[in-house]
């Protein structure tokens, strides 16, 4: 029988290293129950479907397709995140391995791990909603590039704004409602560029949303850092 | 206690001077411009406390002492307290200025998530029951909600163009009347001076229920 890769520390294993060990296990104990990926995409579906069964693709007017349909693409993404990402952190204090992980690696690459998970489950549920939404609802889209490049770095930086937050409510007795109630206020920003960001792409004039991609990603980069401040703390408790 | 009394007799003279002393500003409808007098004060305060809330905070993660925790409790307490209130004025004066109570402008659009921040504060320490991890984990939330804050204050103000008036109200600005001037520090004064003695006196109550939880133990 092959052994697993190991997840021991040692003194040649880096952050880096063990975070993959982490994120390889945990992509492996999802593929076993798929609980995580089921609730997502099943949550994010029956929301599409909601929406384009009760809009469906002519009742909206064309002008203003661009901002409304970035709006419910959005809306759907990220109540559909919220919805599963915390799994990451709650299976761990349900089967009882938490305190197995917080002997064998390093905080900051638990985090890391971590949120390498969370962002595959986002990178998996973008890759079956957006094509599905922009063919359903015909999405008029004039400048593709910065609009997969919004979608992608705002998908990373919802990714980078939830995993701490998942962290946290593992260990609070309310899980689910709270874990909605936190992420949200932190990832409205977020939100709000994300949605003024694929409207400009999908107009053909005015510009195309670069600039809300480089916010999203300063976004990204000071959550992850900040987070990788703080996890330390909360994870060691 | 002398300081109570003079900060009563203050606030009377205030309320008094805001109504007959200063003008109304023009370019408002009627009496409306005399809100300044008090919703910019809470507006103030509650900036103000979400501010010292992280402080405190960051204190906490750094020397983990109860008094910290409190101080960032009570600061996030009565900076919600102080939000209400600004949300309440200034929805009043946007239906008396702008026709509706609510439209999203930029300024609501930040108060409200300055609200969520503080109800999310306040759900996540409901929710956790040892009273380390509460403090713990508040305090982180708390830099956590700080961080983006930056994004707020760059985003908003780009997607719709404020109606929230600046230049006839605000006291840095050379266009603002002087006896107008006068009754809106003086109120700031008062309203800082309240908070400053509220903020004591729920930090004081913290600190008493602390030492009955402890003694029951």
């Amino acid at each position: 029988m092959k052994r697993g890769r190991s997840i021991t520390q040692t003194e040649s294993s880096t952050y880096l290293n063990e975070a993959l060990a982490i994120w390889v296990r945990d992509l492996r104990s999802e593929f076993r129950t798929r609980y995580a990926v089921n609730a997502i995409i099943m949550f994010a579906v029956t929301t599409l479907v909601a929406v384009s069964f009760s809009i469906g693709s002519f009742r909206i007017a064309d002008d203003e397709k661009s901002f409304l349909y970035a709006v419910l693409l959005w809306i759907i993404l990220v109540f559909s995140a919220l919805s599963g990402l915390s799994r990451s952190f709650v299976k761990e204090q349900e089967a009882g391995t938490i305190d197995t992980l917080k002997l064998s690696a390093r905080p900051q690459a638990v985090f890391l791990g971590k949120l390498f998970f969370n962002l595959t489950l986002l990178a998996s549920l973008e890759l079956i909603i957006v094509p599905v939404f922009v063919l359903l609802m015909r999405y008029p889209i004039a400048h593709p590039v910065p609009f997969v490049a919004n979608v992608v770095i705002a998908g990373l930086g919802l990714g980078a704004g939830t995993t701490i937050v998942a962290a946290m409510i593992a260990q609070a007795s309310t899980r689910g409602a709270l874990f909605s109630a936190l992420s949200f206020p932190l990832l409205l920003p977020l939100m709000i560029m994300a949605i003024k960001g694929c409207e400009q792409a999908s107009v053909r004039l005015g510009p195309v949303g670069w600039a809300e991609v480089r916010m999203a990603f300063a976004y990204l980069v000071i959550m992850v850092i900040v987070s990788l401040f703080l996890f330390p703390l909360i994870w060691e408790e | 206690m002398i300081y109570k009394i003079l900060l009563a007799l203050w606030m009377a003279l205030i309320i008094v001077a805001s109504f007959f002393y200063s003008e109304a500003a023009g370019g408002f409808p009627g009496e409306t411009s005399r809100i300044l007098f008090f919703h910019v004060p809470q507006a103030w305060i509650a900036t103000l406390s979400f501010l010292l809330s992280m402080i405190g905070s960051a204190i906490y993660l750094k020397k983990r002492t109860v008094d910290a925790d409190h101080f960032a409790l009570s600061a996030a307490e009565l900076g919600f307290l102080f939000c209400v209130l600004a949300t309440v004025t200034g929805s009043i004066f946007a239906k008396a200025t702008w026709g509706s109570f609510w439209n999203w402008d930029p300024r609501e659009t930040s108060i409200v998530i300055l609200l969520m921040i503080y109800g999310a504060y306040f759900a996540l320490r409901s929710a956790l029951a040892d009273p380390d991890k509460k403090r713990l984990f508040s305090a982180a939330y708390s830099i956590l909600a700080f961080a983006t804050v930056p994004f707020l204050v760059f985003v908003v103000p780009r997607i719709t163009t404020s109606l929230h008036p600046e230049d006839t109200m605000n006291p840095a600005s050379p266009g603002m009347d002087p006896r107008t001037l006068k009754v809106f520090l003086g109120s700031l004064l008062a309203y800082t001076t309240l908070f400053v003695w509220m903020l004591r006196l729920k930090i004081r109550l913290l600190r008493v229920e602390d030492k009955r939880d402890r003694e029951d133990l």
